[in-house]
Order: C-alpha cells, then sequence, then structure tokens
C-alpha cells in the first residue's frame, strides 16, 4: 500500500518531473500565461500520462527495443487523437479548450520519458500510478507559475479580478512581462532554487 | 520455443500489426463519430453568427432556433456585390438589417477565422467574433475573448464613402496573431467593399 502511495506522492516532491528532472518546460512556457489553459494542459497531461503508461505496460514484453520509441510514439498520439475525437463529438466545449493543447500533449517529454524510465520496467497498476504522480507533480507546477504569472500579469485569476481597482486608481500597473515566456523560466527557476534550499541533500556536490 | 523478439522478422511483423489495429481503430472512431461532430461544428458556425450580429444569450441549445428566427435570408455575392448563384462571398442577413460576413486568415501557428457584423448604413461595426485552430491559449488564444471582440463594436469601416482601416487594441505578447487579425478584416472588407457602397453609397 505505501509503496502505491510512493508513486503518486513522490512526483510531487523529491522526483518533480519538472523542477527536478527538468522535463516539459517547453509546455510550461507556453500555457501559464493565464490559470485557465495551466488546469486544462495539467489535467489532459495526467490522463494522457497514466493510460500511455498502462497500455505500453501492458505490452512491454512484446515490444521490440528497437522500436520501442515509435510504438511508444503510435500509442501516445493514437490515444490522445482518440479522446480529442470524442471530445469533438460529444463535449464540443471541452474540445476547443483541448484542441491546441493536442500537439503540445503528443511531445510532451514527461510522457515518453515514463514510459522508457518506468513503464517498460513495471507493472501494468504500477504503471498507472507513476504516470499519474507525474502528471500531478506536473500539474503542481503549472499552476504554481500560471497563479503567479495571471496575478502579477493581469491582475486577475481565472479571469476574476482579484487586484482591486483601487490598486490601479493608486498608480499599480500590472507587470507586462509576466504575459512573455521568459518569465515562466524565471519562476520555475526560483521552485528549483527553494526546493533545493529547503532539501540539501538534493544539492550536487561539486567540491569533491 | 521462446521468439526472439528482436529478430527482423518479428519487428517488421509488430509494426505492421500495430499500424494496421491503430489505423482500423482511428477510421471507425472517425466515421462514426463524424455526424456528431459536423452537427457540433455547423451548431458552433450558427452560435458565432447570432453573437457578431450582437443577439443576446445565444447558447448551443437554442442556437438553432435563434438562426431560424433571426437570419432573414443568406446569399453569395460576386465581385461586383450582386447577389448571385455563381458568387464567391457568403453573406448572412440577420433581423433584414445587420450583414454578417465570414472572415479567414492566418494567425502565427494555424489558420483563424471570424464573423465582422455590419449595421444597414454599411459602415458602422456591430459586433466582431474570432475563432482560432492552434493559437498559443493566454496570448493569441485571447481573441476569442469577449473582451478583445467587444472593442469592435461601433468602429467605422467607410468614411465619407471610403474604406478606412480598423483600428484596435493588439494583445500583448502576440504581435502575429493581433497582426493576422487585422489583415484578415482589411482583405475581407477589400472584398465585400462594392456591396457595402450598393447598402450606401
Amino acid at each position: 500500500m505505501s509503496q502505491f502511495k510512493k508513486l503518486i506522492i513522490e512526483p510531487l516532491r523529491k522526483t518533480n518531473p519538472v523542477t527536478v528532472l527538468v522535463l516539459g518546460i517547453c509546455s510550461c512556457l507556453a500555457v501559464t500565461a493565464q490559470l485557465k489553459p495551466a488546469l486544462v494542459m495539467g489535467a489532459s497531461v495526467t490522463v494522457v500520462t497514466a493510460f500511455s503508461n498502462f497500455i505500453i505496460s501492458l505490452l512491454r514484453k512484446g515490444i521490440p527495443s528497437r522500436i520501442r520509441i515509435i510504438v511508444q510514439l503510435v500509442v501516445v498520439a493514437t490515444l490522445v487523437i482518440l479522446i480529442d475525437q470524442f471530445l469533438k463529438a460529444f463535449a464540443y466545449d471541452v474540445s476547443k479548450q483541448l484542441s491546441v493543447y493536442v500537439g503540445l500533449i503528443i511531445t510532451n517529454c514527461i510522457i515518453m520519458g515514463r514510459l522508457e524510465a518506468f513503464a517498460l520496467s513495471h507493472g501494468p497498476w504500477e504503471s498507472f500510478l507513476d504516470g499519474l504522480g507525474n502528471g500531478l507533480g506536473y500539474s503542481l507546477i503549472l499552476v504554481i507559475v500560471a497563479v503567479f504569472r495571471e496575478l502579477l500579469g493581469s491582475g486577475t485569476l481565472l479571469g476574476y479580478q482579484v487586484i482591486p481597482q483601487s490598486f490601479y486608481d493608486a498608480g499599480y500597473m500590472n507587470n507586462g512581462l509576466m504575459m512573455l515566456p521568459p518569465m515562466a523560466l524565471v519562476i520555475v527557476g526560483v521552485i528549483i532554487w527553494i526546493q533545493r534550499t529547503r532539501n540539501p541533500e538534493m544539492q550536487e556536490n561539486n567540491q569533491k | 520455443m521462446k521468439r526472439d523478439i528482436n529478430s527482423n522478422g518479428y519487428i517488421f511483423l509488430y509494426a505492421t500489426i500495430l499500424v494496421v489495429v491503430v489505423a482500423a481503430l482511428l477510421t471507425a472512431a472517425a466515421l462514426w463519430l463524424q455526424p456528431f461532430q459536423e452537427r457540433n461544428e455547423k451548431n458552433e458556425k450558427r452560435i458565432n453568427i447570432l453573437r457578431a450580429a450582437g443577439v443576446p444569450d445565444v447558447n448551443k441549445d437554442n442556437a438553432a432556433k435563434l438562426f431560424e428566427q433571426h437570419c432573414t435570408a443568406s446569399f453569395l455575392l460576386d465581385e461586383q456585390g450582386n447577389a448571385s448563384e455563381d458568387g464567391t462571398l457568403p453573406l448572412f442577413v440577420i433581423d433584414r438589417r445587420i450583414s454578417v460576413i465570414p472572415m479567414k486568415g492566418n494567425g502565427l501557428w494555424g489558420p483563424i477565422n471570424g464573423y465582422l457584423a455590419i449595421d444597414a448604413d454599411g459602415s458602422t461595426i456591430v459586433g466582431a467574433n474570432f475563432d482560432h485552430k492552434s493559437e498559443t491559449p493566454g496570448l493569441g488564444g485571447e481573441i476569442t475573448t469577449e473582451k478583445f471582440q467587444s472593442q469592435f463594436s461601433g468602429k467605422q469601416i467607410r468614411e465619407k464613402g471610403r474604406l478606412v482601416p480598423v483600428e484596435f487594441d493588439a494583445i500583448t505578447g502576440a504581435t502575429k496573431t493581433s497582426n493576422g487579425v487585422k489583415e484578415m478584416i482589411d482583405r475581407t472588407l477589400e472584398m465585400y467593399k462594392p456591396f457595402f457602397e450598393k447598402l450606401n453609397p
């Protein structure tokens, strides 16, 4: 039991795919200008990592190692396109939200990374949980970055005005720099800094 | 006897089966879901036309009914601005007064499209509606928001009978998409110019 719990909890902290493995950075830049797209992207990646991990783990004994990357890509791409087709037919609004992310999900290195590092050598249930955990770890960072960027960049959260009008009247201005992708990198950098300061064992020892 | 999963024969067989299974799966899903998707797309188009024309409270359930009520005519225009069977420029008339014209253009990553509703005087914009396939969420994707679209209401496309460029606030960090919107509006209005001149010379 505790082992399964660990599979979900650890990627949120010590093996976080974004701040520790530094994967999925490109999509982190692209979708964190606002909170809502970050949430949609986080949820989609979580679903796709969990299920692709599960499927690849079921197939793992039969996949020839020389073409395993291609097989993984085919499985992930099929999964994403199938989900998108279903949403387009039965939940059109959600699909419109998601359409732009489809390409970003397929090429997300976290998915491929977990397939390679975990699903090929573990059972289906464990792999499913690992995918879930890593997806959530990714979402967590996305949400933190998006909260800062939307709050400081547009003064809103999820589209609702948070910073009161009186602040603007008193001369406060939104920071336009926050709307630009490089700020996501700076915020991720600060998160990594804080995380490493609080966990000294994560720091590389450079003095031999 | 255990199969060798790294032999060329096995790899070839595995890849072939995988591709055939996946292709069959995707084809089946696409064929089965196509009617539902087409219905959704048609509905979406109606919603966008009605919203551009400023019809209040349009949602996906009442769009078909409201479209019946409000859309009094739809026809194709030729290059001289006359209604014609061989025309290439579609036009929807809402409440016998507002002309809604479709626009197509290019954003940063892919196509963008929209509808522009022009009042009976042939020069005042009633409303605008934009959509996109793959613009960045939170940046170029902002063209679908009420905040961006509402600024077009009341703008003039003609002064003293001549087309004037429509000016609007671009989106910070989304220069290419904003330029795409501008180019799309200017080019579409140029094509429909003869029609507006006929409405109100």
